[in-house]
């Protein structure tokens, strides 16, 4: 492979790397306390969004819709937690799946009443349009804004999980919700704000990525796949899995197109098999 | 739990015969002529091409409204089901209408690999399948009696857009293809590189990519580094529109021109703003400003029903409705056999103009489109997308080119 190739594949892998990780943060903080796959966590992706297409062209702009997409996607989540993944926490786990699921397609079927069912492109900031010279290649601006946002995000999340006092007590919830209560800490409050939390980050992501890939009301079905083989890779409930999990994925993805391109949603699926095989619980998770 | 007494599973066994033996009975002319006409319309609503399924139905309703719900006096039935552009699902529900619903008539599906699979079907339970799509296999070597294809032939539609396109731009000789990798792209591809080599074009790359890719950026500085002058796009619906998007961010477009082969036109448009549309070329079987009476009709029927110019998905399926059931007044008949030796060898005029349906293969003769997007500037109003270059049926596929080796039998 050519220098400019491997160096593509290497800054295209890290970009969507980082959206993957974002994602799988999400849904391992939400898998770490519910105990299931979040099937709505690609809706709420996909909502965020459609948050910036309807704030562009109001006087919030762009990076004013950006956050107004976590806000609102994150106090969905809230209103999500609070009014139908809490009556479910004490029932069989499959009623949680079954809710995010048909949560999915409610919020699928919203986006195509609200925006129509056609697909919408969306320009970044004007001075974030076109391409830099790297020197070795011209690279978009704005995949390497995402590039540097998207970090931030993810280390800060990272950060607040496991340095802060707060995040101390999500993680104490993921690993023994009983203890926690007993210790006369507000479990429920502490699951509503994991999960709106897990919901602001996937809003954040999709709005994120708008520009990148536009936005159709499927977006959130199409990338729900490749987040929960992050979750799967990195290992279910662990944060630094999702994060190594999402660049692990993005960059098998960006080099095996460079090397056989056909094969490279493939080889994402085979690790995620491969790890399933091998290490059931994830790169980084606990057996 | 239900209780069966023996006496009732008798009783209903006996009921069960009598009734699959009067109906085994009934001649088979006289069963085929039901008291309605039975159409399906096999679509995608759901998986990677589900915005093609909606648009589809409107235009099997308008064509069914158009003849005010009946033909030869029979009312329409007109069912639908998910192919899900999975080649297993869509066989299987088609079967299903067949059996529950009776349908006889069968338009689409979308996708030209899930198309085979309902030809499939068709040819086996005889029903009639009009299918428009970029495969070659439908007219050529799967051919049989019950299935017709719609759109024009791919060998056809690749000379078009490539002469046309090189008649704008002889200096771009240098073409990276991007290629759906199943059996529309083949098809495609194929017929595309035969008629860039007459006119000495080199294909610097070719990157086959999985149905439903959403990630780009890989291909798209795959492509870079090549340093075409044109890129071809036989990619079709969102995997087309996420690699035209990306190919803009990458600033490979508008620079390097990209030549859409097989597009959806107004839907692809659509999805494009006036920015990423720049310098975007588009061959396609459908575009609503075609200058034909019907198509000028359902365009403005269409577009002041829905507020939005008819697209490929909605306007194929609408003519492709409309020749069965003018093919059935033809016929005077509902029977199947009879609907098909009417479509046979059939010259006429529908929403593509002068048409022709070849006897020996069943490819549906007729005119492709080619475009080329108009700059914001030039824009006359919001869908005023792109002009048309070329509209030709010319040069139609050679038969050493054709593998339909013999249409079959009834």
């Amino acid at each position: 492979m050519n220098p400019v190739l491997f160096f593509s594949a290497l800054l295209n892998g890290t970009v969507t790397g980082m959206i993957y990780a974002m994602l799988g943060l999400g849904i391992s903080i939400i898998v770490g306390l519910l105990y299931v796959p979040n099937f709505a966590h690609g809706a709420l992706f996909a909502l965020g969004g459609y948050t910036l297409v309807a704030s562009i062209s109001t006087p919030l702009g762009f990076w004013g819709g950006v956050l107004l997409a976590g806000i609102v996607v994150t106090g969905l989540g809230s209103v999500i937690e609070m009014t139908g993944i809490r009556r479910l926490y004490y029932v069989e786990r499959y009623y949680k799946l079954l809710f995010t699921f048909g949560l999915a397609l409610v919020l699928r079927e919203v986006i195509i009443l609200i925006w129509g069912p056609v697909g919408k492109t969306v320009q970044p900031p004007e001075f974030l349009r076109g391409v830099v010279d790297l020197g070795i290649l011209p690279y978009p601006k704005y995949r390497l804004v995402i590039m540097i946002v998207t970090s931030v995000l993810v280390f800060a999340t990272y950060w607040f999980i496991e340095k802060t006092r707060y995040g101390a007590i999500i993680r104490a919830g993921i690993e023994d919700q009983d203890m926690v209560s007993a210790l006369g800490i507000n479990i429920r409050r502490v699951f509503n704000i994991a999960f709106a939390a897990g919901a602001g980050l996937a809003g954040l992501g999709g709005a994120l990525i708008a520009p990148v890939r536009g936005l159709l009301p499927d977006l959130g079905i199409l990338i729900l796949p490749y987040a929960f083989v992050v979750v799967i890779v990195g290992g279910l409930g662990s944060l630094p899995g999702a994060i190594v999990g999402g660049l692990l994925v993005g960059l098998v993805q960006a080099f095996v197109t460079m090397i056989w391109a056909p094969g490279a949603d493939a080889a994402v699926f085979a690790i995620a098999s491969l790890v399933l095989l091998i290490r059931p619980q994830g790169l980084m998770g606990k057996s | 739990m239900t209780t069966w007494k023996r006496r009732t599973v008798v009783q209903g066994l006996t009921v069960g015969a009598a009734a699959a033996s009067t109906t085994l009975w009934i001649p088979s002319r006289t069963r085929a002529q039901s008291e309605e006409i039975s159409l399906l319309g096999i679509m995608p609503f759901t998986g990677p091409l589900a915005d093609a399924g909606p648009n589809m139905d409107l235009g099997i309703q308008y064509a069914i409204e158009e003849f005010g719900g009946e033909v030869i006096g029979l009312p329409i039935k007109y069912v639908t089901r998910d192919s899900e552009t999975k080649a297993d699902i869509a066989a299987r529900r088609t079967e299903e209408a067949i059996d529950t619903d009776g349908s006889q008539f069968v338009v689409g599906p979308w996708s030209s690999g899930v198309a085979l699979a309902v030809s499939e079907v068709a040819k086996r339970r005889k029903v009639l399948h009009y299918f428009s799509g970029g495969t070659e296999e439908i007219a050529g070597g799967r051919c049989h009696r019950y299935s017709f294809q719609w759109a024009a032939s791919p060998y056809t539609a690749m000379h078009v857009v490539m002469d046309e396109f090189l008649k704008a731009n002889p200096e771009a000789k240098r073409w990276y293809l991007f290629v759906s990798d199943y059996s529309f792209g083949w098809s495609v591809q194929k017929y595309l590189e035969i008629a860039g080599e007459k006119q000495g074009v080199e294909f610097v790359g070719v990157d086959r990519v999985a149905l439903g890719t959403s990630e780009w950026s890989n291909f798209i500085t795959k492509a870079l580094a090549a340093e075409p002058d044109a890129i071809g796009m036989l990619a079709a619906g969102n995997d087309a529109i996420l690699a035209i998007r990306e190919a803009y961010n990458f600033g490979l477009a508008p620079e390097v021109p990209i030549v859409t082969g097989w597009g959806l036109a107004t839907e692809d448009f659509l999805q494009l703003d006036a920015t990423t549309r720049e310098n975007y070329w588009h061959g396609t079987n459908a575009y609503y400003t075609a200058d034909t009476p019907v198509a000028k009709a359902f365009a403005e029927g269409y577009e002041e029903q829905h507020g939005v110019p008819p697209g490929y998905a909605a306007t194929a399926a609408y003519s492709m409705t409309r020749i069965i059931l003018r093919a059935i007044e033809r016929a005077d008949s509902t029977e199947v056999q009879d609907v098909v030796l009417a479509m046979e060898d059939w010259e006429t005029e529908d929403w593509p103009g002068k048409i022709y349906i070849r006897p020996d293969t069943h490819q549906t003769v007729r005119d492709y489109f080619f475009l080329e997007c108009k700059p914001e500037s030039e824009m006359a109003f919001d869908t005023d997308f792109a002009r048309v270059v070329a509209v030709s049926s010319e040069p139609q596929m050679p038969d050493e080119f054709n593998e339909c080796e013999g249409i079959g039998e009834l």
